[in-house]
């Protein structure tokens, strides 16, 4: 007997494309499409289930990357061309999220240098972009601009947007048609204010991600876990300023005392400990997109998602 | 003795040695602004010492001041005690100003049923065939005139020993007052010949602020008299809590008497219009706050303003008026107001009968904003109340050019949508100095139609225009340039003040909100909001909708009571059978504690949002803004 797990919910989830092929004008070896669910994760019907994809972060600056990884990684952590490219061949990833890291240094103003990183990272790796831009107002809107810029036509995902700091985000994925992360600090009503603010500037609906903002485990995650659980049921009730898809980054995991302390020798173990039960959980709780930095997650992330699924599962992932 | 004599209204006042010269001014009769309750924490009572030894901790409170200003002899009144004869200047920014006071509230047609009443009667002198004592001899008469049964009057012993001398002296021709209180009927007084046409009452509004009187004729029904003025209390702390702190520090007496003077001058004022004896008046009913209630009555509030905020007592009050020094006929009554807690206090009750929902089947929702904001909702079944701290935003605090009510303040205003010029109307009409909160209200429901500030209150800085900057932290709109202002700077509003102000309306709307989730009824079933108190007199309701500051129904649904304190009063003054109901009232009344509530953070983070992060609870706002948005491209 089945579970029919879709109650009396009329909306679905918006669709987002990630990335572009060359038959749909970009170069990405692979574009993905998510979010579509009508129901709560994993209960979707065999077929229609998709898992979650897994995404790898690298960074152009490793001196803001936690230790545990720049430990495991070693030099591949000094050129995210070559680190994308191992996370595709290597570490399996579904997607890279390039944080540009080099922005956030003070007083940075190669904004000339972003464009450049941007382009080597897309032509090192066949796997649909996500971009972390500057930290900072003053260069947002140049920095955002050059991203857009580098990677017109592949449909890439620009983060981060706030409630305070939308517009540049905004002017830039509107220009060169790349969707947005909108993030809120852990509120299903400053999730939905924010999306409301990018609708009213323009933004499509089915250009935005929402990121509720991940706790790490066992230091807040359970209110990350409602306030994703909030943005599904109501979403799934018909408030359409909340369907959308859900990234859930559980880098906070790698900074807490459990894995910054950890025993002599058995650091990867814990950091991996740390993402993987956080980044299930978030799946559970809805997410389309979990980010990792540990590469020894991926493959665990994605077991535990094929094990989740229906049998005829799995349908989603390439 | 020392002699401090205050400029520029050279006011002396004798006081003796380490006297501060707060409370020497008070003396003195000069009202200062203590917006702390003088305990140097505000800095608002500054003034200057042209001569004398006074002793003052300049280093202490220096932040108050320049160098310049210290020079100058500059210092605070609460923090500086009178060694010397001295001459203190007092400037005007010290002394409490003028704002405009509420004095009118709804005229609603009033059933007359007083409970004071005035017979004359003509007796008989006893004979040695008619030998009945004085007082079956009076109270038969009074019977025989049309007043209560003789055996159901009562007549205390004060007015009992005037009987013999007042019945022969007027050659028995009497008038005796009769009057209604909780234990029967009493005669409160015994006057010669025909006074019958003389029966006053006085109907009081005891505000934290203001305190506003109507003097009623309680023959005619009809009111005589209004007057109004400050609640001296001000001078021991602007708001209730440092008023409560003064009394914890410097006991309860001196606010007792104060409130007591504040209602005698109004009393006194309002006579002296209409040209009554203030003996003539029998009767005088107060609303007031819980504390306000409770400081008037002499009664200890210290502990109502800890967790878990308990009054000492809730149900109306009957008092003679004389013990608490009222200026009325000595053998006077007094009813105060029932409350229903803390929070929602006699004025309270009083706002609702004067809007009447207690009567209703449809159901109403009562807003009364001040400082803090008071919610009711309900109808005559059932009603559900609660309280908050609004902050100050909408009295003009917590904004950088935001004002009280007083004259120069921006009241009124429209923008522009293609030149974001400003169109504003000041208090007095005379040049802007600031911006009150019905200001407030309009400018932020127009920068929001103009799309200058998104929904979060944020300004877009992204559009090229001079009013549109960023100088400090914050950006900032200009809404009068520096030469068109009367204080020689540019009115701006940040982004900040912004912030406060939705933080404000946010909770208002909140409160409202959680109400309607207890009581279980959407926006569609409300009938009717009122607004109480002066904010709501002069504020922008559709502005008010717009912005989210209350829930969205048919516009001409929303009404202002006005001083809907003081109507309640009058209508218990003049109405004997409201009285009664009054304490049932208040009992039925279900107070919800917000802080109790987990849903009201919930409900406030989602209003915290122009409109509200629900749209579909603004269904009109959200179309007018669309539209608007549509114009802007």
């Amino acid at each position: 007997m089945t579970l029919k797990a879709t109650f009396d919910w009329t909306q679905e989830i918006e669709t987002i494309t990630l990335g572009a092929t060359k038959a749909n004008g970009g170069t990405r070896k692979v574009a993905y499409t998510i979010g579509g669910g009508t129901t709560l994760p994993f209960l979707e019907p065999a077929g229609a289930a998709k898992a979650p994809l897994v995404a790898f972060e690298i960074c152009d600056n490793p001196v803001f990357w936690p230790q545990v990884i720049r430990d495991y990684c070693g030099d591949l952590t000094n050129n995210p061309a070559d680190w994308a490219k191992v996370a595709e061949a290597q570490y399996g990833a579904d997607l890279v999220r390039l944080y540009l890291t080099s922005t956030r240094l003070r007083d940075f103003s190669d904004i000339g240098s972003v464009k450049t990183t941007v382009e080597t990272v897309l032509s090192a790796t066949g796997l649909p972009l996500i971009i972390e831009g500057s930290n900072e107002p003053k260069i947002d809107s140049e920095v955002f601009l050059k991203c857009g810029e580098a990677g017109q036509g592949e449909r890439m995902l620009l983060g981060t947007a706030e409630a305070g700091r939308y517009r540049s985000l905004a002017a830039a994925a509107l220009a060169y048609n790349h969707s947005i992360i909108a993030q809120s600090p852990i509120d299903v009503n400053l999730a939905k204010q924010l999306n409301i603010l990018l609708r009213e500037i323009g933004v499509q609906r089915d250009h935005i991600v929402i990121d509720p903002y991940t706790g790490s485990l066992g230091y807040g995650f359970e209110y990350s876990y409602s306030a994703m659980e909030r943005i599904r049921f109501s979403a799934m009730k018909g408030d359409t300023d909340l369907a959308m898809p859900m990234i859930c980054s559980p880098a906070d995991s790698l900074t807490v005392k459990e894995v910054r302390e950890h025993e002599p020798g058995l650091g990867d173990e814990m950091a991996v400990s740390w993402e993987f039960y956080t980044g299930l959980a978030a799946a559970a709780a809805g997410a389309e997109i979990i980010c990792v930095r540990h590469p020894k997650t991926i493959p665990l992330l994605k077991q535990a998602f094929a094990n989740l699924l229906p049998a005829a599962g799995n349908a989603g992932v390439p | 003795m020392r002699t401090v004599t205050f400029l520029p209204s050279y006011r002396k006042i004798e006081v003796v040695r380490g006297t501060t010269i707060l409370d020497a001014a008070q003396r003195a009769g000069l009202s200062m602004n203590v917006v702390c309750g003088g305990q140097g924490k505000c800095g608002k009572c500054v003034v200057y010492i042209q001569s004398g030894k006074t002793e003052f901790d300049a280093q202490k409170y220096g932040r108050f001041f320049t160098q310049e200003e210290l020079a100058k002899g500059a210092c605070l009144a609460c923090e500086t005690l009178v060694q010397g004869d001295l001459q203190v200047m007092v400037p005007e920014s010290t002394l409490i100003q003028e704002q405009k006071i509420l004095i009118e509230g709804e005229d609603k047609p009033i059933d007359f049923r007083p409970s004071v009443k005035k017979y004359f009667v003509e007796l008989h002198p006893p004979t040695l065939s008619d030998p009945s004592p004085d007082l079956s001899r009076l109270l038969w008469g009074i019977q025989k005139s049309g007043g209560p049964e003789a055996e159901k009057m009562y007549v205390p012993l004060e007015v009992l020993r005037e009987i013999p001398s007042i019945l022969r002296h007027s050659d028995w021709k009497v008038t005796a007052t009769i009057g209604l209180v909780p234990g029967g009927y009493r005669c409160i007084d015994l006057q010669e010949n025909d006074t019958s046409g003389r029966v006053y009452g006085a109907a009081v509004d005891l505000g934290s602020t203001t305190v506003v009187v109507y003097l009623w004729d309680l023959v005619s029904g009809k009111v005589v008299g209004v007057a109004s003025n400050y609640n001296k209390q001000i001078s021991c702390g602007e708001d209730i809590l440092a008023r409560v702190n003064y009394a914890r520090k410097n006991g309860l007496t001196r606010l007792q008497a104060l409130a007591t003077e504040s209602i005698n001058s109004a009393i006194t004022s309002a006579c002296n219009t209409a040209g009554v004896d203030r003996d003539d008046i029998y009767e005088v009913v107060v609303a007031g706050n819980t504390v306000m209630t409770h400081m008037l009555l002499g009664i200890d509030p210290a502990y109502m303003i800890a967790e878990p905020y308990v009054p000492v007592v809730r149900r109306a009050l009957s008092v003679a008026a004389s013990r608490i020094g009222i200026a009325c006929n000595p053998n006077g009554g007094l009813f105060a107001f029932p409350a229903v807690s803390d929070f929602i206090g006699g004025d309270i009750i009083a706002d609702i009968i004067a809007c009447g929902m207690a009567e209703r089947d449809e159901i109403s929702l009562l807003i009364d904003i001040g400082t803090n904001f008071e919610v009711v909702l309900g109808n005559r079944e059932w009603m559900f109340s609660c309280a908050g701290a609004a902050g100050p935003a909408l009295e003009g605090g917590e904004v950088l050019f935001g004002m009280r009510a007083n004259p120069g303040a921006i009241e009124k205003i429209t923008i522009d949508s293609g030149t974001l010029t400003p169109n504003f109307s000041t208090i007095n009409n005379i040049k802007p100095r600031g911006i009150c909160g019905s200001g407030l209200i309009d400018l932020l429901a127009e920068l929001l139609e103009t799309c200058v500030i998104d929904r979060t209150g944020r300004i877009n800085t992204e559009i090229d225009n001079p009013r549109i900057r960023k100088i400090n932290h914050f950006p900032e709109f200009v809404i009068a340039w520096a030469k068109e202002t009367d204080i020689k700077k540019d009115i701006v509003i940040t982004e900040n003040d912004i912030k406060n102000l939705i933080m404000s309306k946010a909770s208002i709307h909140a409160a409202c909100v959680t109400l309607m989730k207890e009581a279980g009824i959407s926006r569609h079933e409300i009938s009717t909001i009122y607004f109480a108190g002066a904010f709501g007199n002069y504020l922008d309701k559709k502005n008010a909708t717009t912005i989210g500051l209350i829930p969205e129904i048919d516009i001409n649904q929303i009404r202002n009571l006005g001083n809907g304190a003081v109507v309640g009063a009058n209508i218990a003054l003049v109405n004997r059978r409201v009285r009664k109901q009054l304490d049932e009232i208040a009992h039925k009344i279900g107070y919800i504690e917000l802080n109790a509530e987990n849903a009201f953070m919930d409900e406030y983070t989602s209003s915290s949002f122009l409109p509200h992060t629900d749209l579909t609870l603004f269904p009109d706002v959200q179309k007018m803004l669309e539209t608007c948005r549509l114009r802007k491209g």
